[in-house]
């Protein structure tokens, strides 16, 4: 297992999680757009919040490539399906717990349950399992994220 | 707002106040009614399109309600305390008076519960017997509810809801048969304080009375702040203060989307089946409401707003829904509940089916909006242009279909007239903004080509030479006043001998006095329906942009005189006995009063 095996992952799945909610975008499946959501937290220019949120998500994905990777050390096993278990635990909790209640905490422009007059929120918060952005956004997400944890665990067993 | 004269309550009919009789308080999230006798008919919770704890209006049996009020008998005055949502009612009985201050509290930066509902009564003069009970209703009265103490504070519970009775020098809370009752004394310089503390899916929080107190008074504060930024001047400021304010309950507060209304059906005619929910974001609404913001200087509202609705409708794209939920879903499936009705009115309905139908003219409603909103300095990205652009390519294509039209008619589809106006529309604005270059421009030679093409069609087959008047629908010779919004967005020439006939054929065959009925003809529904107040005040708006301001505005003041008695308008009024009718308040009602209102102040008289 190497540290440059996880950043390569990680830069690849999030290259292919990202098209893939890009594509359920084009193909009226899902509203989520993660680089959306967080270029939105530091701009309300829609262009500039895309390019930011394009940088910010994939340093994200680097970061959450050598979470993977320093759980794959603790149990000394790592690999493919590993990668894509990890990937289905990291959607789930994508869609319960860190963009559907922490980031409409820390996010500045997006609404939450005790948002009220006479604020008003530029986005609106995602929802259990983000079905505020629609009602097959949970699948999207998940396999999203199967397939960023997949290649995850496989390029941290290729660089082993 | 000064208090209107003391008057006694209206009689309830059956258990149920006049729809007239209701004053919305809010906090953004939600929306209560309040009917001058002081109860609180109407409450969803945790959001204003969740289940109702509160829906007396449309089940007197069985809906629950907050009641409070004197024991003996008295007279009533209320206003919103001025420039807020804060509702201010005095009941006087013989033996003295007191004032009841009601509002949907806004959170501060304490702990305080989800949605807050407080009522203070303040002792005035002498002493008054009061009585309060509270009797929720979870799920639209369809969920057990449990009563029970909790730490000296009764709760009603259901499922993943709760609310606190929080009662404070107000009498000891009892708990019987369904209901939390209290009853305490008055008297000159004392106050009381009942408040209802929600919790959905999280433990309740329990304020204390000074953090309630201080809330309240807060809340105040907060409004008159929110008001005192709007922009907003002219004979009719008041009515248009208090319309924004009624707009500003509707707009939901976590994702900028507005309501047409706060209510689900509240009948367009007593007694009928047209009763439908209004608890969404209607794309037909949208020009008018960005204008409305527009015109207030509401900047957040504003782009909140076109925030949300290219967001909503990207799931759909490029076709519209004709409404979206407020958390931006498109189903709303529709379905009745078994609940009495209002006055016997049913079905109740919940979700609304002209959700699934073919409007044409939201395509020219959203790219007008779109217009409006990138000619006044704001920003529209790459993305949003790209689908504006693909949107006029649709409306090419499907221009020539049959539609339900504005009025979401449930009979057979038709060629309407104000459809494709709407489609001419949103080709026209596509045409501007890529003029301008702000959406891709390549198709712009098709989009002026059928542009023509729709304006042939309404020129050669939606206009009646019997009636001097364009029609309802092709080859039809019925009337419809929506027909005004092609004077209100620049399909055509008010000047025009058309167009000039159009106003009067709207107002001599669809007016009762100031009022204006939607349609004549069928629309596959039994029953009938009171005068549209949108319909009036375009025809306010219609005249004013023909340059007869003088008569625009004699019938401006008639309309702002039919407000109820603290400025709110329904969707309709029964031209017959001058009670409203249909959901409140009701979004486009008040749209349509600032649109003609900021009309007449820009006309030029003729």
């Amino acid at each position: 297992m190497s540290v440059w095996g996880a950043l390569a992952g990680g830069f690849a799945g999030t290259l292919v999680l990202t098209t893939a909610l890009r594509a359920g975008n084009e193909l009226n499946l899902t509203r989520m757009d993660l680089p959306f959501l967080l270029g939105t937290a530091f701009s309300d220019d829609r262009t500039r919040a895309k390019a930011i949120g394009y940088v910010l998500h994939f340093l994200v994905g680097m970061g959450f490539a050598l979470v993977y990777y320093a759980i794959f050390l603790a149990v000394d096993r790592s690999g493919w399906w590993l990668g894509a278990a990890f990937g289905l635990a990291h959607g789930l909790f994508s869609g319960t717990a860190l963009v559907n209640t922490l980031l409409p905490l820390i996010h500045p422009r997006m609404g939450t349950p005790s948002t009220t007059a006479p604020s008003v929120a530029l986005l609106e918060p995602p929802g259990f399992m983000m079905l505020n952005y629609g009602v097959q956004t949970p699948l999207v997400s998940l396999a999203a994220h199967v397939a960023f944890g997949t290649l995850v665990g496989g390029f941290v067993s290729l660089a082993g | 707002m000064t208090l209107r004269d003391p008057q006694a309550a209206p009689a309830r009919v059956d258990g149920y106040a006049p729809i007239g009789s209701y004053a919305a308080i809010g906090d953004g999230r939600t929306v209560a009614l309040v009917a001058l006798d002081g109860s609180v008919d109407w409450l969803a919770l945790p959001e204003l399109d969740s289940a109702s704890v509160f829906c007396g209006v449309l089940d007197a049996r069985r809906g629950g309600r907050f009641a409070l009020a004197p024991d003996d008998p008295h007279t009533v005055a209320r206003r919103y305390v001025p420039d807020t949502n804060v509702l201010e009612t005095v009941f006087s009985t013989q033996g003295g008076s007191v004032r009841v201050t009601d509002a949907l509290t806004l959170p501060d930066e304490g702990f305080g519960p989800l949605r807050e509902l407080s009522r203070r009564v303040e002792g005035l003069t002498g002493s008054v017997a009061m009585s309060w009970s509270v009797e929720p209703r979870f799920g639209y009265a369809g969920r057990a509810t449990t009563l029970a103490w909790r730490g000296g504070t009764p709760v009603a519970a259901a499922g993943g809801d709760a609310l606190a009775v929080c009662a404070f020098d107000a009498g000891r809370p009892d708990l019987t048969a369904g209901a939390i009752r209290g009853r305490f004394e008055a008297r000159a310089g004392t106050r009381a304080l009942v408040a209802l503390c929600a919790a959905h899916q999280e433990p309740l929080v329990i304020p204390t009375r000074d953090e309630l107190e201080a809330r309240l008074d807060a809340t105040t504060a907060t409004w008159r702040t929110w008001t005192d930024s709007l922009h907003c001047s002219g004979p009719w400021r008041d009515a248009m203060v208090r319309s924004a304010l009624a707009l500003k309950l509707l707009v939901h507060a976590a994702t900028g989307a507005v309501a047409a209304a706060a209510t689900t059906s509240l009948p367009e005619e007593l007694g009928g089946e047209r009763n439908w929910d209004y608890r969404f974001c209607w794309v037909r609404d949208s020009a008018f409401t960005l204008n409305a913001f527009l015109q207030f200087a509401c900047g957040p509202e504003a782009q909140a707003y076109f925030w949300w609705l290219m967001q909503a409708s990207q799931l759909t794209h490029p076709r519209l829904r004709v409404l979206y939920r407020l958390d931006g879903g498109a189903r709303a499936p529709e379905r009745a509940l078994p609940l009495d009705g209002h006055r016997g009115s049913r079905p109740v309905r919940i979700g609304n089916a002209a959700a699934g139908q073919l409007q044409l003219d939201t395509y020219g409603e959203l790219l007008q909006t779109a217009w409006l909103y990138a000619t006044t300095g704001h920003r529209i990205d790459r993305d949003v242009a790209r689908r504006l652009a693909r949107m006029a390519d649709l409306v090419c294509r499907i221009w020539r279909q049959p539609d339900a039209g504005i009025w979401e008619v449930r009979s057979a589809p038709r060629h309407f007239t104000q459809s494709k106006m709407m489609c001419w529309v949103a080709l026209d604005r596509a045409r501007d903004l890529a003029g301008r270059g702000l959406i891709p421009g390549r198709h712009a030679g098709r989009w002026s080509a059928e542009a023509q093409a729709i304006q042939e069609f309404i020129e050669t087959r939606c206009y009646s030479p019997r009636l001097g008047s364009y029609t309802r629908s092709a080859d039809s010779e019925e009337l419809d006043a929506s027909l005004l919004l092609g004077v209100l967005l620049s399909y055509g020439d008010v000047a025009t001998e058309r167009w000039a006939g159009t106003i009067e054929a709207v107002r001599r065959e669809l007016g009762d006095g100031p009022l204006v009925r939607r349609y004549s003809g069928e629309d596959g529904l039994a029953g009938s329906e009171g005068a549209f107040l949108a319909c009036s005040f375009w025809l306010v708006e219609a005249l004013a942009r023909g340059g007869r301001v003088r008569e625009a505005a004699d019938l401006m003041d008639e309309l702002v005189g039919l407000a109820n008695d603290v400025g709110l308008y329904a969707e309709e009024i029964d031209a017959a006995t001058g009670a409203q009718l249909g959901n409140l308040p009701q979004g486009l009602s008040h749209l349509a009063l600032v649109s003609a209102a900021v009309a007449i102040e820009g006309a030029t008289p003729r």
